[in-house]
């Protein structure tokens, strides 16, 4: 019975997806992204990306062998894209995941409960939510050190709050229904109610946020690595700063410095046009009329 | 992050207007003072969690004898319990002395006032910017929803928002600064100002002249938000009654939208005008070092490499109070400004 | 209301174009205006001769006694007099503001004549007391030893036993009297300053001694500097000189090819590289005076002996460290990290520049790259290979997996990183990479000893003395954990012995040999490993700057040195007062412009015109 009316639900909301011009758009471009991410290991040599087994010539135009050129050690900068998808969408839903739990417990917890309990935990949110989060990342980062994992909790511990204030509201919504009374009539505990009830219902919208999330966490990554917190490993924010470090601008190697920037707007927006689609389609009140 | 301008109302109590407007104002200055604490609080902790001896650091390049890295410990009081210690942040902080630069052996207040200015005119200048933009485009996307208009200006908006603001703007450096084959340089690759810079009237040419990339840069990237946000609110007006009232009776369809829907569309806009403050600080960071612009934001770029504790833990205070106290501003400008939640 | 109001945003949005445009097409014009408000009457043929330095950090401080970074001691070295200077041919101290010397037989008194005629740009004389101020300044306010407290140590007394004469007692023999890093202060104004630690000296025009006189300091823009017309020597022969900020490289490259500026030193490899093939700049690549080198942890220790930190034990080895030695291809090194502009290190840590001192390792002795070599030496010593191709220790219990320190922020480091991780990979020894800020770089590798490898570096003077110094035992930290200024927490009886004889030898060409020993004794035991010397780059556009000499003067530096030399014997390239180049720039620029304009406008009124059709449309 449950399970007829959730897969009901599910021909609806792809139904409903799918006259999401943009949202489709978006969907295609993170598949093709996301497969080759997956499809790298299988599919190219590792060594590649060793400096000392590199075979080009240094920033060498694309050519055959090399269609997007090479770096300044003489790797193949297509080579270094793929594995540095890998990096960048780690990076980006990991840091998304972390702040999408620290949102989602903080906006329950704050929706769920009253008193000061409440004002503490809004109080919080809304602290994190003005501060510049570029800014207080870069101070963890330097804190805390390199490498990938610093990134992840620096972008996730500064982007939670939004997330936090949208599920809050749902969660105020959600718990004003007649049938969690009933629940609670019946004895319901606070973690009952929470995690029965409230989940499930703010569910989708978390969904759409996350994705949105994952976006600026991408470009958060760029930024950090630009600004010298790069997380030691080859993805797409430190080939920018690399293409930076080695002169690549001024010496006319557009093909070090245009591919990675590209693929992060072009990730980033489909992030971006799959998040708002999801809204649209989860929340039609949000998205507008449109 | 895009967010959606859903903001708090914080609910005042029936009764006189004024008694409750006061309340309100005591209320908004003590959540005010408490965020500024926690941030006093969070930077004291979180720069105690630097691994190593400050001292150390204080005393690099310079040979100093075991006495005098002993009186120095004594100086910043770094022998005290950790308690006392944070007493004494506490209260210099609030003395506004935020300690000595390592590397420019200047206090840090000083150094942080000089490059205010700097700041303060790239931001304000691309945040005015941006947020006309934002309205007017959002505007007419909105009202003609669905239209060619609508679906290039959200468009093009929603990918300058994807666009890393560092790239950005050493593509535009490139290419507007430096000159790519045809195209001239038509702006200064650095600064604010010039070493022949003229007097007067020109001066202020002077400066627009080079503020034009870094304010160009610094709008793209941001002002895709409040294209949104003024987009979707003033739809959600337009599905209203009154509007449709309004344009049922007659009214010019210019004048339903002026008088009518757009100021009431424009309150969340405000609002998330200020709550994204911080984020516009954050991409001036990478178009100050981009444009060498000698704002704050250069100042904390230059601090992390130093790395020069004081005046990063001074930048970040000064940037983070900042922010909340304008927040707090909108709120109370809101709460003046808006009926609905005024008469609640 | 709010058509006008657009209208209104048009209009100005339009004029404030036309406006900059104006500005930016008639700069001359713009200048003109200026100083036909202020007083001075310039002859309308010649322009201001003017070179415009670009440096890509800015001033720390404007006052001798707290900076430290290059572009100030640079620009104090213009501004201010020494008591000697390095010769333009051979760098060996010569006479600046102290016109002779002589020492005692004990080398403990040194007595220095004072230059007569020499005046500071206020008139006075400069005189012994102005030199003995400064340098009691420096022994007794802790204030005043930020930059150069190191220098005056070993300093008992200074007196001036009349305005020529003076008097220089130390404790013990200093080889360095003569390359003494500190410039002479007029007493007569900076005896009244109440704190020199804090003081600022943002005072103009500066009073100082040397061929430059600084007049305008616009924090973190630019510091502008004017001839000295009263210099001891005579004017220099340009009227200015601006050193203007970059904190972005890229940029200040751009700058250069543009015209924003002039001249351009201290280059890494790819700015150089983009330089080529530019009609107007030369391009400046000489051999540099920085040594780039590896450290390794030779089971650290303190002053007193007592073991510190946490290195790798097979580091202790010396067979280990040379075979990694053996496993650095510096060749590649200099190709990838540098950009070929660098020399590949054959010898120690003295670079090349400096043919007197330098060592060099032949034959037998020279470490070549070798990777079988190094896994065979490898073997021998008993590091036998595990299944994973890890080595271990003899014993068994550790696997050779090291750490590799660098700084963060380094892109150069990272890229030898990479190699080194890669060519260190293949002999069985498994290296990681750490980036540290500068601070905890410098605690780890200088006195807790926390590392296993390090990269470093130095820039040596010409009197390599003191980077051979860095490797004393006694320049291991003390227990308390301060750092005594080692690179590498070497401590070897044979180099101390070395050192000592040095010292006391006064006969030059065997004072030499004995250095030149130290230097091959590094290389054999290998507590440091030298990758390359790193060539010094720079740019200058020739149709602004007619000709510079280096230091020295054969194939030497241009920026960063330590003399005046250079900008002293800048010459600009003379103009009239209205290029033609110029007019013809701005003459694009006013075109574009004036497009820009109208397409603006047209587009806004096409926008408008359609608007309120549509809304005609829709009533």
């Amino acid at each position: 019975m449950a399970g007829t009316r959730r897969r009901a639900a599910l021909t609806r909301f792809r139904r409903r997806y799918a006259r999401q011009r943009a949202g489709l758009y978006g969907a295609a471009i993170l598949l093709v992204v996301v497969l080759a991410a997956l499809l790298t290991p299988l599919l190219t040599d590792p060594s590649g990306m060793d400096v000392t087994k590199a075979t080009g010539a240094r920033m060498a135009p694309p050519s055959m062998d090399f269609p997007l050129g090479t770096d300044e050690s003489g790797r193949s900068v297509l080579l270094m894209l793929l594995w540095g998808a890998r990096v960048s969408l780690l990076i980006g839903f990991m840091s998304a995941l972390l702040s999408m739990v620290i949102g989602t417990v903080f906006g329950i917890a704050a929706g769920h409960f009253r008193g000061w309990v409440a004002a503490v935990l809004m109080r919080v949110t809304d602290w994190f939510l003005v501060l510049p989060a570029l800014v207080l990342a870069m101070v963890l980062a330097a804190i805390l050190g390199g490498g990938p994992s610093t990134i992840i909790v620096a972008i996730g511990v500064t982007s939670w709050a939004s997330t936090a204030r949208l599920i809050r509201a749902q969660t105020l919504a959600v718990e004003a229904r007649p049938y969690i009374e009933r629940s609670r009539a019946l004895g319901a505990g606070h973690w009952h109610v929470m995690t029965r009830h409230v989940l499930p219902n703010v569910a989708p919208l978390v969904l759409a946020n996350t994705t949105l999330m994952v976006a600026s966490a991408i470009v958060t990554e760029s930024t950090l690595a630009f600004l010298g917190a790069g997380s030691g490993q080859v993805s797409w924010g430190t080939m920018l700063r690399g293409s930076y470090d080695w002169g690549a601008a001024t010496s006319g190697a557009w093909w070090y410095v245009l591919p990675p920037g590209l693929c992060i707007i072009a990730v980033v927006l489909a992030f971006t046009l799959c998040g708002r689609a999801l809204e649209t389609v989860l929340n039609p009140r949000l998205g507008g009329a449109s | 992050m895009l967010t959606s301008p859903q903001q708090v109302r914080d609910d005042t109590e029936e009764g006189g207007a004024r008694r409750a407007m006061a309340r309100y104002a005591l209320v908004k200055l003590g959540g005010t003072l408490l965020s500024i604490g926690l941030v006093i609080v969070a930077t004291f902790f979180l720069f105690r969690l630097i691994p190593g001896d400050p001292t150390i650091a204080y005393t690099r390049d310079v040979p100093v004898t075991p006495e005098q890295l002993a009186l120095l410990r004594r100086q910043m009081g770094l022998d005290r319990p950790l308690g006392a210690q944070f007493l004494d942040f506490v209260v210099r902080t609030l003395r506004l002395d935020l300690g000595t630069s390592y590397e420019y052996r200047r206090p840090v207040a000083e150094l942080i006032g000089e490059r205010v200015g700097p700041t303060l005119l790239l931001v304000g200048t691309g945040l005015a910017v941006a947020v006309g933009l934002g309205m007017w485009q959002g505007t007419r996307a909105a009202w003609h929803h669905g239209g060619r208009f609508d679906r290039l200006s959200t468009g093009t908006a929603l990918t300058l928002w994807s666009v890393p603001t560092f790239w950005l703007g050493l593509l535009l450096l490139m290419v507007l600064a430096a000159g790519v084959g045809p195209i001239p340089g038509l702006f200064p690759t650095r600064g604010m100002e010039d070493v022949d810079a003229p007097g007067g009237p020109l001066y202020l040419l002077h400066v627009a002249h080079h503020l034009v990339l870094p304010c160009l840069t610094l709008v793209a990237v941001v002002y895709a938000q409040y294209l949104l946000v003024m987009r979707s609110s003033l739809l959600e007006e337009i599905g209203q009654d009154y509007v449709t009232t309004a344009r049922a009776k007659g009214l010019r369809d210019d004048d339903v939208r002026r008088r009518h829907a757009v100021p009431n569309a424009l309150l969340p806009t405000v609002t998330l005008v200020f709550m994204q403050i911080g984020f516009v600080v954050g991409g001036a960071v990478s178009v100050e070092f981009v444009y060498s612009w000698p704002g704050l934001g250069l100042l904390f770029v230059e601090a992390i490499r130093g790395p020069d504790y004081a005046v990063m833990q001074g930048t970040f205070m000064l940037v983070c109070v900042a922010v909340i106290v304008m927040n707090t501003l909108a709120d109370v400008v809101y709460h003046v400004l808006d009926p609905r939640v005024r008469s609640a | 209301m709010v058509r006008t109001g657009k209208r209104l945003a048009a209009l100005s949005l339009a004029l404030s174009m036309a406006t900059l445009l104006v500005a930016h097409a008639s700069p001359s014009a713009a200048k003109a205006s200026q100083t036909s408000q202020g007083t001075a009457v310039r002859s309308p043929q010649t322009e201001k001769r003017i070179v415009r330095l670009g440096a890509t950090q800015s001033m720390d401080s404007m006052n001798p006694f707290l900076a430290v970074r290059v572009v100030s001691t640079s620009i104090h070295r213009w501004m201010y007099g020494f008591l000697t200077v390095p010769d333009s041919k051979t760098l060996k101290p010569g006479p600046d503001l102290a016109e002779s010397w002589q020492t005692s037989p004990d080398k403990l008194t040194w007595t220095f004549t004072m230059r007569a005629g020499a005046t500071w740009s206020d008139g006075r004389p400069v005189t012994a007391q102005d030199a003995a101020w400064t340098f009691n300044k420096i022994m007794t306010d802790d204030g005043a030893k930020t930059a150069n407290g190191p220098a005056v140590e070993n300093f008992d007394t200074v007196t001036a036993s009349d305005d020529r004469t003076l008097v220089i007692k130390t404790k013990k023999p200093q080889a360095s009297m003569l390359e003494l890093p500190i410039p002479i202060m007029p007493k007569h104004v900076w005896e009244s300053v109440p704190d020199i630690g804090t003081y600022e000296n943002e005072t103009y025009p500066a009073v100082g001694s040397g061929p430059y006189i600084a007049v305008e300091h616009k924090k973190n823009g630019y510091v502008r500097l004017k001839a000295n017309p009263s210099y001891w020597r005579g004017a220099p022969g340009i009227d200015e000189l601006h050193v203007i900020f970059y904190e972005n490289p890229e940029a200040a490259i751009a700058g250069l090819k543009k015209g924003d500026i002039d001249w351009i030193g201290r280059l890494q490899g790819p700015q150089f590289e983009a330089l080529a093939g530019d009609p107007n700049i030369t391009q400046w690549n000489t051999q540099g005076r920085r040594a780039a080198y590896l450290q390794f942890n030779p089971g650290a220790a303190t002053a007193g002996g007592e073991p510190i930190g946490d290195g790798h034990p097979a580091l202790k080895d010396v067979r280990v460290r040379q075979a990694i030695h053996h496993a650095i291809d510096k060749k590649t090194l200099v190709e990838q990290a540098q950009n070929g502009l660098a020399v590949p290190a054959d010898g120690s840590i003295v670079p090349p520049m400096y043919q007197e001192f330098f060592w060099k390792a032949e034959g037998d002795k020279a470490v070549t790259f070798d990777l079988a070599e190094a896994n065979r030496i490898l073997d021998e010593a008993g590091y036998a290979k595990g299944a994973d191709g890890v080595r271990t220790m003899p014993d068994g219990k550790r696997r050779l997996e090291m750490r590799f320190s660098i700084h963060t922020d380094e892109p150069v480091e990272d890229k030898i990183a990479q190699f080194l991780t890669g060519w260190l990979k293949d002999i069985g020894i498994q290296l990681t990479t750490r980036r540290l800020d500068s601070n905890k770089f410098t605690e780890e590798t200088g006195s807790t000893a926390l590392y296993d490898i390090a990269i470093s570096g130095w820039s040596v003077n010409p009197d390599p003395e003191e980077i051979l110094a860095t490797h004393l035992c006694s320049r291991r930290p003390t227990a308390s954990g301060q750092g005594g200024g080692t690179e590498s927490f070497f401590c070897d009886k044979e180099f101390e012995k070395l050192y000592q004889a040095q010292l006391a030898e006064l006969d030059r060409p065997a004072r030499v040999a004995l250095i030149k020993q130290m230097q091959e004794r590094l290389y054999t035991e290998a507590p440091v490993v030298a990758i390359y010397y790193p060539n010094n780059l720079e740019g200058y556009r020739k149709d602004r700057i007619a000709s510079i000499t280096p230091i020295p003067e054969d194939k030497g530096i241009l920026y960063g040195g330590s003399s005046y030399w250079p900008v002293y014997s800048l010459r600009a390239v003379e103009r009239a007062a209205a290029p033609a180049g110029s007019g013809s720039g701005s003459g694009t620029v006013v075109a574009v412009a004036v497009a820009v304009v109208v397409v603006l406008g047209a587009g806004g009124l096409l926008l408008m015109r359609r608007r309120r059709a549509s809304a005609d449309d829709r009533e």
